[in-house]
């Protein structure tokens, strides 16, 4: 927002979403489970606010609908349910990574078309960390870890957000050191970490 | 609060003044003004938080409310603000800094417990807004202009009034035509507060998408108001500028001197983005 924006009130609109860049994934993620033993669950995650007008849920509807026909070839499944923030989610459920990320971006692409994408919060990709057998003598402080990759529609980017367990505590580190890992892999990392925004209880 | 700003002006600009005539140079008389300025930017939020007897709170602390203020920061594309609860039955929230990324925004215990999840964030999204739309520094900004435009008048005075000393005004022509400056641009100040007031209520909408539970959080809140101990009103009467509803309604006349719009105008324009979105 530029500064005649700031004077004169603020902006007349809220960032749209930035869908096209959720594919980074579809690439990072064979690297991710073959160098840093992060598996994909086979789930994945997108969130927004659910508005009550009449149109909305239609397109809702229609969305669903598209992605049941999908479905049948791709073998995705789908659920929605709120969150005690007021927040609607729509879980995604496909062992084929890129099936997921298709899906997901069906799902932004469909609310954007309806006027809605500026109610997209952020896309989630739970992944396990290092889940296998640990033979190594230095203990790894981040096995058996769940590692989120959340993707921010507002900023196009996306950021790891690992819980460590405990009320609203996140691991930091792991999460600076993941950033590291794949600092390669042409992710678009969220470059502020005061925007690494926790989602807790996620139901993922 | 109100009176406390204007006196605090007032004072001001009588300091600078009194400092011209004791025979301070322009560039001194800068200096001091560029100072204030600068105190009051950097300092004013720490002093507001500690008269409210406000903490900031950890995410352990409150951890709902850090949660429906970092998806609303998504939503709003803004970077995470501190965030404080102060301990008082009054229900008001303020945002204060200067800049977003020194932001603070504070909610009282008794909004917290008044307000539905909804209303809440509806709130928490029109204070965010506030930090959005940089209002503090605005604002700021605005009464350092009604400072300098007094500050001004009081050398046009001296210097337009000639050379010879007997021909130039008398001191307290001067003062009172610098506070006259001064109390002009100060209901131009209350003017523009009331602006951004609005335009705080419609990004915390859009924000949201709810511009119902909003309004429905402004009359829960001046209804509770009322009901509010004496004591705490007048506790609370110094932070007015910053709250999202004066925690003094008097329901009639403050309308020019007030530096939020009366309720029913911010519910109205709500009542009207709810019937934008709902027909888009």
């Amino acid at each position: 927002m530029g500064f005649l924006d700031a004077l004169l009130g603020g902006q007349k609109k809220l960032k749209t979403a930035a869908p096209d860049r959720l594919f980074a994934m579809t690439t990072a993620y064979v690297t991710m489970a073959t160098e840093l033993e992060m598996i994909s669950t086979g789930s994945a995650g997108i969130v927004f606010q659910p508005l009550a007008t009449a149109d909305f849920e239609q397109i809702l509807r229609d969305t669903e609908e598209l992605l049941a026909g999908t479905a049948q070839e791709t073998g995705t499944a789908l659920e929605s349910s709120d969150d005690e923030h007021g927040y609607r989610w729509i879980i995604l459920r496909d062992p084929d990574f890129e099936d997921l990320v298709v899906a997901m971006n069906t799902v932004s692409t469909e609310l954007a078309a309806g006027g809605y994408g500026d109610r997209l919060l952020a896309a989630v990709f739970p992944f396990d960390k290092g889940a296998a057998n640990d033979s190594a003598s230095m203990p790894n402080p981040s096995r058996g870890r769940r590692v989120y990759f959340i993707y921010n529609y507002k900023r196009g980017a996306f950021y790891p957000f690992v819980p460590a367990g405990g009320q609203q505590k996140r691991d930091s580190e792991a999460e600076m050191r993941v950033k590291a890992q794949l600092s390669k892999e042409g992710i678009p990392f969220e470059p502020e970490l005061s925007r690494w925004f926790p989602l807790w209880e996620i139901p993922l | 609060m109100l009176l406390t700003m204007f006196l605090l002006g007032l004072l001001y600009v009588g300091f600078a003044g009194v400092l011209f005539a004791a025979g301070a140079g322009a560039a001194v008389m800068a200096v001091v003004i560029a100072v204030f300025a600068l105190a009051q930017l950097f300092l004013s939020d720490k002093l507001a938080l500690r008269s409210m007897g406000a903490k900031e709170v950890s995410p352990e602390e409150a951890p709902g409310l850090h949660a429906m203020i970092e998806r609303l920061c998504i939503q709003a594309d803004l970077p995470k603000p501190k965030i404080a609860v102060a301990d008082t039955d009054v229900p008001n929230a303020f945002a204060i800094g200067r800049s977003q990324k020194a932001a603070t925004v504070c909610a009282t215990t008794g909004i917290m417990n008044t307000l539905s999840p909804a209303e809440l964030e509806g709130v928490m999204a029109h204070e965010l807004s506030h930090v959005k739309n940089r209002d503090v520094l605005i604002m700021t900004v605005a009464s350092f202009f009604a400072s300098v435009a007094s500050m001004i008048m009081q050398f046009a005075f001296f210097f337009g009034g000639g050379d010879d000393e007997d021909g130039g005004l008398p001191f307290i022509v001067v003062l009172l035509a610098s506070a006259m400056v001064y109390v002009i641009s100060f209901f131009l100040m209350m003017a523009l507060s009331r602006y951004r007031e609005f335009t705080a209520d419609r990004g915390a909408a859009l924000t949201t998408g709810r511009p119902s539970a909003l309004a429905s959080a402004l009359v829960t809140i001046s209804g509770a108001m009322q009901l509010v101990p004496e004591t705490d009103l007048r506790e609370a009467e110094r932070m007015n500028a910053f709250f999202i509803v004066p925690a003094t309604v008097k329901g009639s006349i403050k309308t020019l001197f007030s530096t939020h719009p009366p309720m029913e105008q911010r519910i109205a324009r709500l009542e009207q983005l709810e019937a934008q979105l709902q027909t888009a």
